[in-house]
């Protein structure tokens, strides 16, 4: 561990090239050195990290039991399309997860906003009620839900999934922009004032304009709990064709009898969007929202 | 994107009130809404099934509902997976959208009966009287649904705990195949010598199977948990031999010391990689883990010290729910499926025994010589949770998927016990959740 | 922003500024978002815009459900039928009930393993992550995917890992002269695996936070302290961590509500077995309600598991309040 702490302010670039005493010549040597120890470290972590995972890949890339392919092969994940409806299972859960993706930070950004701002008793306590209201395991709302869904035709409905998954991804969400607003100073938004903007105009203009890394995140927190729901979903859809990825892995659990190569392989598919989003959004994370602006801090 | 466009139109602000309201309405008539048979909109009625079986026979059955028309109804077929089912069909039938007509848990016939939400099966039965089906049940099948208000449930199929052996190991370990308890030490302990487990079960994550083994050794030694009029009987002195049976078991190392972490993929994999010799499982033990070359086989009943020979039996049935359309339809349409269960067999779908002599007698069924054996030697002293007694209740869903015996088997799993303590809790932790 | 109800929200925000223009925009400056004062009506105002939607929601699909959950838990009924008001009982027999202490206190080590575990891990991953690495994005994307991984699925590669003595991991002990270890056979060991199992489902999340927030703290501090003869040590314990605090306190608290609340990692992986070593409050809730059928106890375990919840949160809270007043 304390490698690891170590690691990194000898090799911030800032400090690289602040380092006093050293000669430019040494301090780049130093630099690539220690670059290519983190590389080596990072690489030994994430493969042991990755075991499990890899042991799904090549689950999902074997070929099964009835199968006369050889070696590794793609079979098992082109069959789950052409046997099953996972193509429409992925639909359902694209769209499920990308509307609550949307709605939740839209719910989310205003109320963290608000959360971070205010200093009031009223705002502080419901800082603290939504940490209460969502206390209570997921296991013992869907009951109460299903009935009060059922009522309103929203069960073997998306919709009714997505409102949902917007209700119980809101509260920490809330939390998470409002961590992340923490992190802006209030300066800049003093700025904006002067300059004759509204509280909401600020927050629209200055606020959420800076604060990319803190909206990805937690995006990114709430796709992955609306992608990964099994508990809620499997209770709430009965169609096959409208099922999420999550209850079409189920489909493959019979009595006492499992299809892991097509488990494996409806895995593989349910880990490519995530991945894909993260290696698409990856830059974000490491772009500092405010930069320079801090400096008046 | 159909879906996308409603939800927009949905998340208006009025939506969002109208469903606070709602929400404050509902919880008033849950309360009150209980057992009632209002009828529900659309003639269709509901059939849900389980994923007994693979995909083909959920295919398979939902063409025989699709086939029906009767009473002036059709029928829908709906596929529950089995994961929080009991939540599915509780929410379900609390909301009034559940079946009219479904497969389901063993016993969870029993436990909606207890919360009045079943419509019982008596016309059903005088229909299969009348076209002569009732004759055909196998022995003491029907009579465990016969409670004193009517049949709460028909059966249909029969999920067997027949023994199974790998043939190849006993030879190797040149012991014969055990036929009572001491002969399964001995061999146990020879089959240890080369590396075999004696005696293959597992109680990990989501798998029962070492809890049916529990009850299983106590029925095979003429015991059991309840008495014949269904008191708690646990402590009875032949459970206990039973138990200090088992745990002879284990402390010789003839059930896997991590036998208690076993999913049933682990257990299939012990089979599959002939690790285990000799065990309790389910039908098809070889197409199941995928070893058809005839090495795997089922065993002939052990007996027990006193001479009891039996086995345990979990009689799945089809149940009726008073929220139907039609109670009329219902009846007909599950007198229908009843007829229709043979083609399951034919195109050998089912994993599991039948209810019906003449579907044993199918030569698609008849051709193997393992389901030939378990029909012959083990359905006729198969015994269902409920021995000594034999009437189902809404108890043994209780006993079934419960933490009382669930703690019991990984209790004398682990070995860490004596038998008369391992019980003692045993019977309090049933005592605290079972319904007098 | 296409969320109709967030929009409209946002529009009402807007319009409930317009009387006031642009002084009440200065107005706002003045003594809006100053901390010391009170906040004007106005600010006030768009402040409640701002917050209705969250509100609407939380009413609905929290607080809907946890009312529920209070009748269910002061009844004898199942889940279909409220049945009979039968006041504290469930609590008392839940509280006189030694399966409930158990499992609370197994609860209380897999949520203090669970957070500081995925905490340490993710705030190392975070930093070692943060300075230049050749294909760092790559591994950044890679270290996410336990997280990502359903799991159902990682549950099953895990107990292949694990589960047997032929198993890759026992192998490898075995080979090792270290003996043949039933990792989820024996209770302590099952114990530990549950926990490991549970910080890397959720070290991701804890890389993401600390990765989120360390992008916004300023490089060039590190200059001046460096300038300034304060050693690594020194910069990572009061610029660093500082910077992070806030972000790890909600980092914490969101941690623990996911462990305190978390039902498949155990269940999928030991089912709460070997002989409870493993059931966590959740997981005895589930089984009691759906496994025993005690739908009262079981909902009131639940219950009394979010109170204890409330209790820690309001103590990691004031830590918020501090650090963020700082």
């Amino acid at each position: 561990m304390s490698a690891v702490l170590h690691a990194h302010p000898e090799s911030g670039p800032a400090l690289g090239v602040a380092g006093p005493q050293k000669t430019r010549r040494t301090l780049s040597e130093a630099g690539l050195r220690g670059r290519w120890w983190r590389f080596v470290l990072i690489l030994a972590i994430t493969a042991i990290v990755l075991v499990p995972i890899m042991v799904t890949v090549i689950l999902a890339l074997t070929p099964g039991p009835n199968s006369t392919a050889t070696g590794l092969t793609l079979e098992n994940i082109t069959g789950v399309f052409s046997k099953t409806l996972a193509g429409t299972w992925l639909t359902n859960s694209l769209i499920t997860t990308l509307s609550t993706v949307v709605v939740s930070v839209a719910v989310a950004a205003p109320a963290g906003y608000v959360l971070s701002r205010g200093r009031s008793k009223a705002v502080s306590g419901y800082s603290l009620l939504l940490f209460v209201m969502q206390s209570l395991p997921i296991i013992t709302s869907v009951v109460p839900l299903f009935i009060l869904f059922a009522g309103m035709g929203l069960v073997d409905n998306l919709l009714g999934l997505i409102i949902i998954y917007v209700g119980s991804t809101m509260t920490v969400a809330t939390w998470m922009m409002a961590a992340y607003f923490d992190s802006i100073p209030v300066s800049l938004e003093e700025a904006s004032w002067i300059d004759g903007c509204s509280v909401f105009g600020s927050f629209t203009k200055v606020v959420l304009r800076n604060s990319l890394p803190g909206i990805l995140s937690t995006a990114i927190f709430a796709f992955l709990l609306a992608w990964n729901d099994y508990l809620v979903a499997i209770v709430f859809l009965r169609s096959n064709e409208i099922f999420t990825l999550p209850v079409g892995v189920q489909s493959f659990f019979q009595q006492n009898l499992t299809d892991w190569s097509g488990v494996m392989a409806l895995a593989v598919v349910m880990m490519l969007p995530p991945i894909i989003v993260f290696a698409t959004l990856n830059k974000y994370f490491s772009v500092g929202g405010i930069g320079g602006s801090l400096a008046g801090r | 994107m159909n879906v996308q466009s409603e939800a927009k139109r949905n998340f208006s602000r009025r939506g969002f009130l109208g469903l606070t309201a709602a929400a404050a309405a509902v919880p008033l008539l849950a309360a009150c809404g209980g057992g009632s048979s209002s009828s529900s909109a659309g003639g269709a009625i509901k059939f849900w099934d389980m994923p007994w079986a693979t995909t083909a026979y959920n295919d398979a059955a939902k063409k025989i509902t699709d086939g029906f028309s009767g009473a002036n109804s059709k029928a829908s077929y709906q596929i529950i997976q089995w994961n929080n089912f009991y939540q599915t069909f509780s929410s379900a039938i609390a909301s009034k959208t559940g079946p009219a007509v479904s497969t389901g848990g063993g016993f969870q016939a029993f436990q909606f009966e207890q919360q009045g939400q079943i419509a019982y099966a008596d016309k059903v039965v005088d229909a299969l009287k009348k076209n002569g089906q009732f004759d055909d049940f196998l022995p003491g099948v029907l009579e465990p649904f016969k409670s004193d208000k009517g049949y709460v449930a028909v059966p249909w199929q029969l999920d067997m705990r027949p023994l199974w052996y790998r043939k190849s190991l006993f030879d190797q370990a040149g012991v014969a195949v055990p036929t009572d308890w001491p002969s399964l030490l001995e061999a146990g302990k020879k089959l240890k010598g080369i590396g075999a487990v004696g005696f293959a079960t597992g109680s990990g994550a989501g798998n029962n199977i070492g809890n049916h083994l529990m009850i299983m050794m106590m029925i095979n030694n003429g015991g059991g948990v309840f008495t014949k009029d269904g008191q708690l009987d646990v402590m009875n002195d032949r459970n206990v031999e039973a138990t200090e049976f088992l745990l002879e078991l284990v402390s010789n190392g003839i059930i896997d010391p991590a036998a208690v972490s076993y999913t049933s993929d682990n257990l299939d994999a012990q089979w599959k990689n002939k690790k285990a010799a000799f065990g309790m499982y389910v039908l098809g033990v070889p197409q199941r883990v995928g070893d058809t070359s005839g090495d795997l086989m089922v065993a002939s009943p052990m007996a027990g010290p006193h001479g009891d020979k039996a086995t345990l039996v979990f009689p799945n049935n089809i149940m009726m729910y008073k929220n139907t359309p039609s109670q009329d339809a219902s009846e007909a349409f599950l007198t229908y499926y009843m007829g229709q269960l043979k083609t399951l067999w034919q195109q050998k779908l089912m994993n599991a025994l039948p209810v019906f002599k003449s579907i044993t007698e199918l030569p698609e069924f008849a051709s193997d010589p393992n389901n030939v054996k378990i029909v012959k030697e083990y359905q006729p002293i198969a015994k269902t949770f409920a021995a000594q007694g034999t009437s189902l209740n809404a108890n043994l869903a209780v006993l079934d998927g419960g933490q009382a015996l669930n703690q019991f088997t990984q209790t004398i799993l682990t070995g860490k016990t004596d038998a008369k303590s391992a019980l003692t809790a045993f019977q309090s932790g049933l005592q605290s959740v079972l319904k007098k | 922003m296409s969320s109709t109800t967030a929009q409209s929200g946002l529009a009402r925000a807007r319009r409930g500024l317009a009387p006031g223009g642009p002084g009440g925009g200065s107005r706002t400056h003045n003594g809006g978002l100053n901390r010391k004062s009170k906040l004007s009506g106005q600010t006030k105002r768009t402040f409640f815009w701002l917050l209705l939607p969250s509100i609407v929601l939380l009413v609905l699909i929290n607080g809907y459900p946890l009312i529920y959950a209070g009748v269910q838990a002061t009844h004898d009924g199942s889940l279909i039928d409220t049945g009979n008001f039968v006041g504290v009982d469930n609590f008392a027999t839940v509280l006189s009930s030694p399966a409930f202490w158990k499992a609370a206190q197994f609860t209380l080590w897999f949520t203090i393993v669970g957070v500081f575990g995925s905490w340490l891990v993710g705030l190392g991953l975070a930093l070692l992550l943060r300075t230049k690495i050749p294909a760092g994005g790559t591994f950044k994307v890679l270290l996410l995917l336990p997280w990502v991984v359903p799991i159902v699925v990682s549950s099953t590669a895990w107990n292949w890992l694990v589960a047997t003595p032929d198993s890759l991991i026992p192998s490898i002990f075995r080979n090792l002269g270290l003996g043949t270890p039933l990792f989820l056979a024996d209770p302590h060991l099952a114990a530990v695996m549950v926990m490991v199992f549970k910080v890397w489902v959720s070290f991701p999340f804890m890389m993401m936070m600390i990765s989120a927030a360390l992008a916004s703290v300023d490089t060039t501090v590190y200059e001046a302290a460096s300038m300034d003869g304060a050693s690594k040590w020194q910069q990572f314990t009061q610029i660093t961590l500082p910077m992070i605090a806030r972000s790890t306190y909600i980092s914490w608290i969101l941690m623990t509500i996911f462990c305190v609340n978390d039902f498949p990692t155990i269940y999928l992986l030991t089912g709460g077995g070997p002989v409870d070593a493993t059931t966590s409050l959740v997981v005895l809730a589930y089984r009691s309600v759906f496994q025993d059928f005690q739908t009262g106890p079981g909902v009131a375990i639940a219950f009394l598991m979010t109170l204890t919840l409330v209790v820690v949160s309001v103590f990691l809270y004031r830590q918020i309040r501090k650090s963020s007043v700082e």
